[in-house]
């Protein structure tokens, strides 16, 4: 029997979803393998009785929590995919800020409706099997974790930084370039897809497990860039990672 | 030595390109920087360059490569074998030749690469001195600024023409074929050459400030000065670039690729890096170079110290790509051992020139990536998350392993991992392995059944000693799972029970409900002609357990042996060691007495891959079984 799967999402663009509706052929080859049974990007019907969960967003709302509980006791295998679900994503952008302000700034005089706290991954809330880095993720990583999962081992994804794959692709390095870069302690795995194309590595696939971050601060300074703009460089997409840490 | 005009060499790389059984790369702009890459034409060349982003071992050795194929009805295949065109590579730099030559060095030690020497076979390397160096470059003190060897064609311009020293017939030929216009050197042109090369020479903007020939004793000096390394790799990024820009490293990852289909798939190697953070991690988590520090250290004694024992060579070209590519500025060797040579005088301790090497390098044929097809023919769980698999080669011959070696296991889809082999040779037709369920090769081979295929390779690696123990007392230590290894010899000497002398089993593991092989340990205690002691670190106390209670070490002293006459056989978790070799050698054991069994990262088995490295021993080949004596001064080996 094919394994159920289910797609939800919390604070998010959608954007992972949507790079699953785009899989082209090999969606035919996935549904091959898994049954979809809740996708509410491209499907009408929806079912509680699935086998891995995929978890798009961040939890940015208590009321999400239950939610999530809900969805981790129905599921086996629970997945976060794309930056909001794995590291909280630049959602946790407002945790810098306050959150009342925050809250008037996109719900003006409707604000007290709408409840809010610090946006996080959703490793906070429930535990979490496997991980989709990335914003948006690829769907390269996405079938290497569903291949993973179906095949019962556990999906192998780089604890080394971004250089390694720029190295490998021979890019011009962008701080050779004159541009600021956190590839040095971002984690792999997106085949530096960003700098490949001329720009830098924004950090969205979160920090390595040991990043060296003073160096890389230090590495940012020293190249020109003013220690605010170091500072919110990390704020960008290592938020919840560098308050955890 | 030849000449040929410019205009006539662009219409010979020309003719090179417009030949479709050629694949010709050269140097071609990348930004502002350098790379090779293939020639759409003649005008895209840039001789003129001063290092390439890579070096050219990406042709030979590239960032990702297909060892083998699989799928699940038929087995595992070795890679279609490609129809190579013969690949011109054209502008290599002398000092990115004589890394190629440390490389083919390194890929024909033991066993040698297939995959690596037929890209190299196929390949015609033209290169050119050096033009405009880099600022980095170090090669003229690293005397590889220049060569006379090591390729086909070597270009030297000399303004409106270039010298061609020809190195080969295959280079001769290239000529002849695709070159007009070619003439002898005239006296003055090859004096002109030399000239050149003696400028190369004297341009390095870098400076020693001691004879880099005693770069490998240096070295020797200053590895336990820790305070040294944790002070120059304090900004370290672990990122790899030094390494991954490096045209003699060759540590390769080896990962399994399936299809989505699920039964079929291809197994891949790619570049890793000894400087990345799980580089010499196991599947038990435990990482055996687990700081920056120590993993910066390995990287410069590799170059420097390891591959010069092994080889005869200080494995750096001084090509300086790794200085110019690191942010925090802390790779360039020129800095780096100028610094260590300061540390040393400031030490007060004289170096001496190393003595060179006694190096013979031995090919014993080509390195097998491709798995035997086998069989699950018994699966008996032991414990909660142990099972032995007994095992039979699907063409139906003997593993023919000594014991103490490693296969290395394939599960279909998942991949490869070294597993110790836990029968006797003395056992026919099958094999057994004793796993325990903790990365993702044990897990997906416990979730096989009987009748279920996997793949082996091997046996691998230095085992027990038979003959040579044979009259020897011996005193067999097991700690764990360590008892799997041990197993092979201890199952062998009982069954040549009077081909040894007194036999003693000191077995501990953590608590009853873990002790392995449980029917064949209560025969043992009925056994007169062995001695038999079994211990666990605690019991629970609804659990019946008559032996010893405590660590492994409080049996030792219940056992009496004569030290002279006994060698210890000492397998289990990296921890243990330390304890139970320091309680042997209260007992007067001599040092060279103590045998162990080493477990680390493997990947490729044969010596290539790096994982196993320790200091300058690499445990898939020299081991995984060593004297005591030989590694007890290998710093990270206990």
């Amino acid at each position: 029997m094919k394994p159920k799967v289910a797609f939800f999402d919390f604070a998010g663009c959608e954007g992972d979803e949507l790079q699953i509706a785009n899989l082209e052929e090999q969606l035919l080859d996935l549904l091959g393998q898994v049954d979809v049974v809740t996708f509410r990007e491209v499907m009408k019907e929806k079912s509680d009785d699935y086998d891995i969960a995929f978890v798009e967003g961040s939890c940015t709302r208590l009321q999400d929590e239950e939610r999530l509980k809900e969805i981790r006791k129905n599921a086996k295998y629970v997945v976060a995919i794309g930056s909001c679900a794995a590291i909280g994503g630049i959602n946790s952008l407002k945790n810098y800020q306050d959150l009342d302000d925050v809250r008037r700034t996109v719900y003006g005089d409707k604000a007290k409706l709408f409840d809010t706290y610090a946006a996080r991954p959703i490793d906070a809330v429930i535990p979490v099997d496997a991980y989709v880095y990335g914003c948006p993720m690829t769907r390269e990583e996405f079938l290497h974790v569903v291949k993973s999962l179906l095949l019962g081992k556990k999906p192998d994804i780089p604890n080394y930084p971004v250089c390694v794959e720029c190295k490998k692709n021979e890019n011009v390095c962008a701080f050779e370039r004159g541009q600021f870069c956190v590839g040095p302690v971002t984690r792999a795995g997106c085949n530096s897809c960003c700098v490949n194309e001329g720009t830098i590595c924004w950090g969205c696939r979160g920090l390595v497990d040991n990043p060296n971050e003073n160096s890389e601060k230090e590495v940012l300074i020293k190249n020109g860039l003013t220690v605010d703009d170091a500072i919110n460089k990390f704020k960008l997409y290592f938020g919840w990672q560098e308050r955890k840490r | 030595m030849r000449i040929i005009m410019k205009e006539d060499f662009e219409k010979f790389v020309s003719s090179l390109i417009n030949d479709n059984s050629l694949n010709v790369i050269g140097v071609k702009s990348k930004g502002n920087k350098f790379a090779f890459g293939q020639l759409n034409s003649a005008s895209e060349l840039r001789l003129d360059y001063d290092v390439t982003l890579l070096p050219p071992k990406k042709y030979f050795f590239p960032q990702r490569e297909t060892l083998v194929t699989y799928d699940v009805a038929n087995g595992f295949f070795a890679k279609d074998p490609a129809h190579l065109k013969p690949t011109v590579i054209i502008g290599v730099h002398p000092y990115d030749i004589v890394a190629l030559l440390h490389m083919d060095e390194i890929f024909r030690e033991t066993k040698s690469d297939p995959y690596y020497f037929e890209k190299r076979k196929s390949s015609i390397i033209i290169g050119v001195n050096i033009q405009n160096m880099s600022k980095w470059c170090f090669a003229p003190q690293m005397g590889c600024a220049t060569i006379d060897y090591g390729y086909d064609l070597m270009l030297t311009d000399l303004g409106n023409r270039y010298a061609i020293n020809v190195g080969s017939q295959k280079g001769e030929a290239l000529l002849d074929k695709y070159a007009k216009n070619v003439t002898d050197a005239f006296a003055r042109d090859i004096q002109l050459v030399g000239q050149k090369k003696q400028e190369i020479i004297n341009s390095s903007q870098q400076k020693f400030n001691f004879p880099t020939e005693l770069i490998p004793e240096l070295l020797s000096k200053t590895y336990e000065q820790s305070g040294f390394w944790e002070k120059h790799a304090e900004t370290c990024l672990a990122c790899g670039s030094c390494v991954l820009v490096c045209p003699t490293c060759y540590c390769f990852d080896v990962k399994e690729d399936p299809h989505l289909s699920l039964d079929s798939g291809e197994r891949i190697r790619t570049w890793d890096g000894c400087l990345l953070e799980d580089f010499a991690k196991i599947a038990s988590g435990e990482n055996f170079r687990p700081t920056r520090p120590t993993r910066y250290r390995h990287r410069y004694f590799k170059k420097g110290r390891y591959l010069f024992d092994r080889f005869g060579f200080v494995s750096c070209v001084g090509c300086g790509r790794c200085s110019s590519n690191c942010l925090p500025d802390i790779a360039n060797p020129v800095n780096l051992f100028n610094d260590m040579y300061a540390e040393v005088v400031s030490m007060g301790v004289e170096i001496d020139t190393p003595a060179q090497p006694d190096v013979s390098i031995k090919t014993e044929g080509d390195i097998n990536y491709v798995p035997k097809l086998a069989t699950i023919v018994k699966k008996t769980q032991m414990t909660k998350n142990e099972t032995l698999f007994e095992i039979k080669l699907d063409d139906g011959s003997s593993l023919n392993h000594v014991p103490g070696q490693f296969v290395q296991v394939s599960v279909f889809g998942v991949g490869e991992a070294p597993i110790s082999v836990s029968s006797s040779p003395t056992q026919k037709g099958t094999f057994q392995m004793c796993v325990r369920k903790i990365g993702s090769v044990t897990t997906g081979l416990h979730m096989l059944n009987v009748g279920d295929k996997i793949g082996i390779r091997g046996p691998f690696g230095h085992g027990f000693d038979t003959e040579f123990l044979k009259g020897k007392d011996l005193l067999f230590v097991a700690g764990g799972l360590g008892i799997a290894p041990l197993r092979s010899m201890f199952n062998y000497v009982l069954d040549k029970r009077a081909d040894y002398g007194k036999v003693t089993l000191l077995y501990g593991c953590k608590e009853p409900r873990e002790q392995l092989f449980g029917d064949e340990m209560v025969a043992l205690e009925k056994r007169e002609d062995v001695e038999f002691k079994p211990s666990v670190d605690w019991c629970p106390e609804n659990e019946l357990w008559t032996g010893n209670i405590g660590v492994i070490t409080t049996l030792i002293p219940q056992v009496s042996f004569d030290p002279e006459t006994t060698y210890a056989i000492v397998v289990g978790p990296p921890i243990m060691y330390k304890f139970v070799i320091a309680d042997l050698k209260k007992r007067n054991v001599p040092d060279d007495h103590i045998i162990v069994s080493l477990e680390r990262r493997m990947k490729c088995g044969v010596g290539k891959c790096g994982h196993c490295q320790i200091n300058q021993i690499y445990v898939c080949k020299d081991g995984p079984v060593f004297n005591y004596a030989k590694i007890k001064g290998v710093p990270e080996a206990l």
